[in-house]
Order: C-alpha cells, then structure tokens, then sequence
C-alpha cells in the first residue's frame, strides 16, 4: 500500500492515460480531451506535492525499488515539474488544435504517455528503466512532431528528430554497454562505486558515450542540428512540450548521471573529469545558439534557438556541480522551473496570436499588436521579459541562481560569459517587443489575429501566475529545490 | 567465442551502421542501419553478460530489442508519410526548410 502511495504520481498519470485512451476510442464526440488530459496532468503534480508534503521518507517501503526507481525528493521534484510543464501543453493544444482544424483526441494520449515516460526518466536509478522512460519520452514526441500530417515541414521536423533521436539512443545505450562492461552494473549508483576506484579505458569511453547521448536529448550544441526544424514544424502545443517536458526530462538524466554514477571526487575534479566538457559545452551551447536565434525572421524558430540557448544557461550550473551538488543542483532544478513556466507561456502567447488556421510566425505578423490586442502584447511580453532574465521575473532569479552557483564555485569566466550571453539574448526578445509596441503592420500584409479560448488563456494565467511569483518571491521554490537536489546527490 | 572479438565485431557493427547513417538516402536503409548501431550494443551487452555471469546483460538486450523495435515502427510510420506525398521516401524530399 505504501509502494502505491510512493509511486502514486506516476499511476495516476499512467490510469489517467490508458482512461483518456478509452474515452478517445468510444466517447462519439471529441472535445473535453484536452480538459481530461490538463486535469489528470494537474492532479498527477498535486498529488506528487502531497507526497512531497507527506514525506517520502516516511514510506520506506519506497527504497525496495531501487534501483529500478530511486522514489526521492528529487523524482517528486521533477514529477511536478513535467505534470506542470505537460498540464500546460495539453491546454494549449485544447485551443491550438481546434482552431487549426487538426483536433483528435490521439494528441492529448500523446502528451500524457510521453510525460508519463520522462517521470520514468526522472526517476530512474537503472539503465534499464532509464532506457523505458527515455523511449516512452520520445516516441511520444516523434508522434506529436508529425502530428499535421498534411503539412511537409511537420514530416520533415519529425523525420529530422527521429532519426537523430534514435540515433542519440543507439550511443546512450552503447555507452551503458560499455559502462556495464566496465563495470558489471548497470544500475548507476553500482557503476559509481566501481568507477569510484578503477579507471579503465572502457569506463572512459562509456561515460563519454552517455554524456554525448544525453547532450543530444537536451539538444546542446553542436549536437543540437534537429532542435530548429523539429520545434518549427511542429504544432505549437508540441513545441512547447519538447521544450518543456522533454528537456526537463532529459536533464534530470544528465543530473542523475553525473552525481550518481560519475559523482566521485576524481571525476567532478576538473583536471579529470566531466566539468570541462560540459563546461566547453555549455559556452557554444550559450553563444552558438544566442547568434543564430538573433538572425531568425520566423517567431517560432527563434524562441526555438532561443530553448537551445537556455539549454546553454542550465548546463552552467551543471558545470558548477563540480565543487557543491546541492547549491548548483537546486540552481539547476530552479532554472528548469522557471524556464517551463516562461517558455510554455512564450509559445502559449504565440498560439494566442493565431487563429483560423492562419498562426502568426514572423515579427510582421506581430506588428501593432500591443494597440489591437493589448492583453495578448502584455502577456507575450511578461514571459519575453522573463526569458531575458529581466527582473521581477522568474527568468532573472532562475539566472541569478545559475551564475551565482558558479561563481561559488570559482567558474568566474562562466559565469561572465554566461552573463554577456543574456545581454545578447536580450537583443532578439526585446525585438519582438519593438514589433509589438512600436511598429504599425504594412498597408495589406497579412496580420494574424488572436484566437479567443478559455483553454490557452488559462494556460496564459497559470504561466503568468508562476513568473511573477517565482520572480517575487523565489524564496520558497528556492527552498524546495535546495531540498529536491539534497536527496538527488544522496 | 573470445570477449575481444565479440567486442571487435560490435565496434565494427556500429561503425558500419553510422556509415550507412551518413552515407545512404534512402530513409528505410538509415532505419537499418540506426538498427544495427543499436544491436551493436545489445551485441556488447550479451557478449559482457556472458563473460561475467548473471542474467542483467542479457535482460537488458531483450529490453533494448523490444524498445527499439517499438522505435522503429515509428520510423516506418514517417517513412510512410512522406512516401505518400512524395511517392518517394528520399531524406532529400525532407528538406524544405531552410538551415
């Protein structure tokens, strides 16, 4: 009973998938999918709260699933985390697809199975469920991606992620072979205590494999080719879940890895371990992605180079992991955090901007709108403001955290580096504003007009509620985090 | 069988299947061939699990097989969809937008 009050985010995540499967199957008119779908998401990051509050520690029947699944602080974390994230895109996609015309019920299936396999993914303590998670993650958002069958780009974005996603997994699980070789585990924490004491040329090659497979999925430059067109000829909705959900997902992989199972002093140490190559990492991540999303002409495309970029910032305090896993780690956690909450709202503001099959995607299409439809400007600007880390926003204390971990941690050139990025990143999110307030769209172009419709504009409020409260008083998330990261290292 | 050269014949499997990954066009050849990297692994995972005793290398391989068959259905699936727009399932048919 215990194991099922342990596990119960992700049963109820999972009951609520196979049910929505059914209801799409019989039920003789579609719609309320999408609230079904947003409802079991929200419940799914209640409940993980409630055991959060409950304490995990209080059911330690919990630990008789290890390693298959580490049921810690930093798994309920990260289940809220993605049933945020996941809750935010099923609501988008209640009002992006109906006015699309692309609305069936296989859409929100998609997006419940897909969180479902990144709570896996968080929460995974073996290469074998880890595997599970990231393929149940994935598969669901190679679906997703192609989801417009119509359209050539959506084919072409998902042929492009396919094929480098699966790609990324044929080395994730090349590496893991290796690491198991070395070591006989393929549990993490078995290959950490091995590869504490013995350093093998297997080990090495193994760990760089896995590091390289995980840069794929959290789509680090330069392996980060498909990111671009997959999020452009996606359907917004799906977008926005690959940036949320799938990212998070694949940094609690990068997180658990690296302080499990390369989390000894001679691998965190810098002269011999991982720090300078998700150092090196993280900088062209940063910098690459920064310059390409500044020449952008398409909205869409931008804010995709623009989730590389962030990618960029998180592996900062990644890198910081190296002297103090708990600071860096809750940095790392909190920058996911209010990233989900700025980018989801991003895209949910770009939806809003779209209707009748007709989406608004370059800056000219946004033109004027702060005149014609000042409450789509004001929240399309609230979250801009917090993905350029401009205070009183989430987005600030998010890069607050992240620099300053690494600052602590004697990455002072990072943290500079990382610093002059946000002031370039802030050039193209601040473009869009221009647009927005201070420029009149052209005598005949085509302007997009804002859809009406309660699902994304409850999106919009949820979103908009996190940034300003993650951006005011970022104390207490702040807290949880510290805590969530305390347990991930332990 | 020597480990060695079951560890020589999978490195040799994943090269040639990144090969065929760069190398060919045609989408149901990289299907096979992002297939044969990923049985290179599973050829690791047996060959280990043979050499050091215990079942965990060989529960993983048959994991691994069933996943990346579900993966590969996938593929199949896009190949389908761009074979019906184009009556042709080339990666250079996918490749409209720009760089």
């Amino acid at each position: 009973m215990n194991i099922a009050l342990a596990l119960s985010p992700l049963l109820v995540v999972a009951l609520g998938a196979l049910l929505l499967m059914l209801a799409e199957a019989f039920s003789p008119r579609q719609g309320g999918l999408a609230l079904g779908a947003a409802t079991v998401l929200f419940v799914g990051a209640a409940v993980a709260g409630g055991v959060w509050m409950y304490g995990i520690e209080r059911l330690p029947e919990a630990a008789s699933l290890a390693p298959w699944l580490l049921l810690d602080r930093f798994g309920l974390f990260f289940d809220m985390l993605l049933c945020l994230g996941g809750g935010l895109a099923a609501l988008l996609a209640g009002g992006y697809l109906v006015e699309h015309g692309i609305e069936r019920g296989e859409f929100y299936v998609l997006i419940l199975f897909a969180t479902l396999g990144a709570m896996i993914l968080a929460s995974s303590g073996d290469a074998v469920t880890l595997f599970l998670g990231l393929e149940t993650m994935s598969l669901g958002a190679y679906a997703m991606t192609a989801f417009r069958r119509a359209s050539p780009r959506a084919a072409e974005g998902a042929l492009k992620y396919f094929l480098l996603g699966s790609f990324a997994a044929a080395i994730l699980i090349y590496g893991f072979a290796l690491l198991y070789g070395a070591t006989g585990h393929t549990d993490l924490a078995g290959i950490g205590a091995t590869a504490a004491t013995a350093r093998t040329p297997l080990l090495v090659v193994g760990a760089v494999l896995v590091i390289v497979g995980v840069a794929f999925k959290v789509s680090a430059v330069p392996f980060h080719a498909w990111t671009p067109d997959a999020y452009e000829g996606a359907p917004t909705p799906a977008t926005t879940f690959m940036a949320v959900a799938v990212k998070a997902g694949a940094f609690a992989l990068l997180l658990r890895v690296l302080l499990i199972a390369l989390g000894d002093a001679s691998w965190t140490s810098w002269a011999a371990g991982w720090p300078p190559v998700v150092a090196t990492l993280a900088v062209l991540t940063m910098t690459v992605a920064n310059l390409i999303a500044g020449r952008q002409e398409s909205v869409k495309r931008m804010l995709a180079y623009s989730s590389i970029a962030h990618a960029g910032y998180a592996l900062v305090g990644v890198t910081a992991l190296m002297r103090d896993p708990t600071q860096a780690g809750a940095s790392v956690l909190f920058y996911l955090l209010s990233y989900t909450v700025s980018t989801a709202g991003a895209f949910g503001a770009l939806i809003l901007c779209g209707s009748h099959g007709r989406e608004a995607v370059s800056y000219e299409d946004l033109s004027g709108l702060g005149r014609r439809h000042p409450a789509a400007a004001l929240a399309f600007s609230l979250f801009l403001l917090s993905l350029a880390g401009i205070p009183p926003t989430a987005g600030f204390f998010g890069k607050w955290f992240v620099f300053k971990a690494a600052i602590d941690g004697g990455l002072y050139w990072l943290a500079i580096l990382g610093f002059v990025n946000s002031v370039i990143g802030a050039y193209y999110y601040l473009r869009v504003m221009v647009y927005m307030y201070m420029r009149e769209p052209a005598a005949g172009a085509p302007v997009a007009l804002p859809m009406r419709s309660g699902y994304v504009t409850a999106a919009l409020l949820v979103s908009a509620l996190f940034v300003l409260a993650l951006g005011l008083v970022p104390t207490r998330a702040i807290e949880v985090a510290v805590r969530a990261a305390t347990l991930g290292a332990g | 069988m020597s480990l060695a050269s079951c560890l020589l014949l999978a490195a040799a499997l994943f090269c040639v299947g990144l090969y065929g990954l760069l190398a060919r066009r045609q989408i149901v050849a990289i299907l096979l061939s992002i297939e044969l990297m990923a049985n290179a692994a599973n050829l690791v995972f047996v060959a280990f699990g043979h050499y050091r005793g215990g079942a965990l290398g060989q529960v993983f391989a048959v994991f691994s097989i069933a996943l990346t068959v579900a993966e590969v259905a996938v593929g199949l699936a896009l190949a389908m969809l761009l074979y019906r727009r184009h009556g042709d399932s080339r990666v250079e048919l996918a490749s409209e937008m720009k760089r």
